[in-house]
């Protein structure tokens, strides 16, 4: 119940900063779905391609999530580190994994307007194209795996904020790689073979996308998944990342303790 | 209570220990001072005690739960004001802070609204529970991060430099308020603070650390009366002092200062003054303060607790 009541009140908490920084998401709101229109015209030599609109759609979906759930998360984590706040966190019966989680929850529910303005901009390109843009309920399975695999991931990066300064150059580098890598504007499938083995291996967003493109526009069923790892990879991959993260947050924690490293201005 | 056994640290192999076989025990419902120049290991103590830190080797225990191996029943006992920290979180306000933290504690919220209240209304915060913290006053800030560490009613609290930096209003209603935890709810408070008045005027026992050791842990009044007998008089007398005196004159009293070793040797300085014809008014024994133990204290090579 402790533990419940714990991560019910993190995610309030988180959901309370999103409330508190409203400018702050309608910006991305803007910028984000203009990202997204500038790389489809780059990407299409100067206009918007129809072929390319839908693809690079569910890219940049993917990606709004690992910005949000990533950034949000490392930072508001870091912020806590150097103001002394996170001290009192730790000063609760409850495990400090299960904060993190709860700040990842809110920050999945805080990408939420950003990526639905991203979906209408690029709905609403489509349409104008004369196309019309898929709809699946079985896209939901990717999509939570893009969610889970990146809590994993903000775990391992909040875990090195615990013993590390000047970390934050690693998540600003991870998340640019993870883009770039996870395969969203560039399937993976167009990568070298090296680097589309290894994205689908440990780049918590890669799998998911291919999925989503293969459902909504290859119109193939979840346990039937032609390009990637398949279905079964496709639910282990995140799970995996998440147990990674939660064993190398558990050390890195364990670490800052025997280093005095938790609270640090 | 608070049980510290032998606690000690190193954070590298060629330091010394930053806390070195540390022992401590705090009776249920005392006010207990841990004082220490900076650098004395105090701050390192007590976040072993808090459980942020891990200690190389000894043991903490928190109402008789092991803070290594019962952590969590610990920490139930616990509530913390840090020194040097924000403590809360600034972008909320009073009352969302206090629903945060009781939440964090396991309450209910109806448990925690209640306590809120009281809380929120004993320091002074009601009108502006509204109010994100971030444009409250220090002293404000203060009472917040306070409210919120004893938001689940903790038997033990510890409070890290609590009146730094406040008013002399808001130092008052803090003082007053740890009294009234431990003498009316019984609650066991560890106080550390470089302002020596307010240790010795709020805490029931003190003690002091230097380079990771404790070099005293006396009742204040016991440690207070150790250092009597290095006590100073101040005599009073009518018109200018005698030569061979340290006196200091104004209005037309001249105050004599005389340190003895001895309480006789005082009425031989005071025979020496009447055979010089000195009109004597007052003898005073001035009492040590802790502020002058404190100085003592670290200005010995050794001081056994």
């Amino acid at each position: 119940m402790t533990f419940a009541r714990g991560f019910a009140a993190e995610v309030r908490k988180g959901l309370l900063d999103l409330a508190a920084g409203w400018r702050e998401v309608l910006i991305q709101m803007v910028t984000f779905p203009l990202f997204y229109l500038l790389i489809v015209l780059f990407m299409g030599g100067g206009q918007l391609r129809a072929d390319l609109l839908a693809p690079v759609l569910l890219g940049m979906v993917a990606l709004t999530f690992i910005h949000e759930q990533v950034n949000r998360v490392f930072w508001s984590y870091l912020g806590d580190i150097q103001s002394g706040v996170l001290e009192q966190t730790y000063l609760t019966p409850l495990p400090s994994a299960s904060l993190i989680l709860g700040r990842q929850v809110a920050a999945a529910v805080s990408a939420l307007p950003t990526a639905l303005a991203v979906l209408a901009t690029g709905a609403t390109a489509i349409a104008v194209q004369g196309g019309r843009m898929p709809v699946d309920a079985q896209v939901i399975v990717p999509l939570a795996a893009i969610v889970l695999g990146t809590c994993g991931l903000a775990l391992i990066l909040c875990g090195l904020a615990l013993v590390f300064r000047r970390i934050e150059i690693i998540t600003q580098l991870s998340v640019a790689v993870y883009a770039i890598a996870g395969g969203t504007l560039v399937p993976l499938a167009a990568m070298p073979d090296a680097v589309a083995f290894l994205s689908r291996l440990v780049v918590p967003i890669a799998p998911g996308i291919e999925a989503m493109r293969d459902i909504l526009l290859g119109g193939h069923a979840l346990v039937s998944l032609p390009t990637g790892w398949g279905l079964g990879w496709l639910l282990a991959q995140p799970l995996l990342i998440t147990a990674a993260g939660v064993v190398l947050f558990n050390r890195f924690e364990r670490l800052a303790r025997r280093r005095g490293t938790l609270g640090r201005p | 209570m608070i049980e510290i056994e032998a606690l000690t640290k190193v954070y590298g192999p060629a330091r010394a220990p930053a806390v070195d076989e540390v022992s401590l025990y705090v009776p249920r419902g005392s006010v207990f001072g841990f004082l220490g120049p900076n650098g004395a290991g105090k701050t390192t103590t007590i976040k072993m005690l808090a459980g942020l830190i891990t200690p190389d080797s000894g043991r903490v225990r928190l109402g008789g739960y092991d803070v290594a191996r019962q952590r969590s029943a610990a920490m139930a006992q616990f509530g913390a004001v840090l020194e040097g920290s924000r403590n809360v979180y600034w972008s909320l306000s009073a009352w969302q802070n206090l629903m945060y933290f009781g939440r964090l504690k396991g309450l209910r919220k109806a448990q925690v609204a209640e306590r809120a209240e009281d809380l929120l209304t004993d320091l002074g915060l009601w009108e502006r529970r509204d109010d994100k913290v971030g444009g409250f006053s220090r002293g404000m800030q203060q009472k917040v991060a306070i409210a919120a560490a004893l938001i689940a009613g903790p038997p033990i609290v510890l409070l890290d430099e609590p009146t730094l930096g406040l008013d002399v209003e808001a130092t008052r209603t803090v003082k007053n308020w740890i009294v009234e935890q431990a003498r009316e709810l019984g609650t066991t408070i560890l106080l550390t603070t470089h302002q020596l008045d307010v240790a010795q005027e709020l805490c029931d026992r003190v003690a002091v650390m230097r380079q990771g050791r404790l070099v005293a842990d006396l009742p204040t009044r016991e440690l207070l009366a150790r250092f009597r007998e290095r006590d100073r008089y101040e005599i009073r007398v009518e018109g200018a002092a005698p030569p061979g005196f340290d006196a200091v004159a104004r209005d037309g009293v001249t105050t004599i200062s005389v340190r003895v070793s001895d309480p006789i040797e005082v009425y031989e300085v005071v025979e020496r003054l009447r055979a010089h014809g000195a009109v004597i008014e007052s003898l005073t024994q001035v009492q040590p303060g802790l502020e002058d133990v404190f100085v003592s204290l670290l200005n010995e090579p050794s001081h056994a607790a």
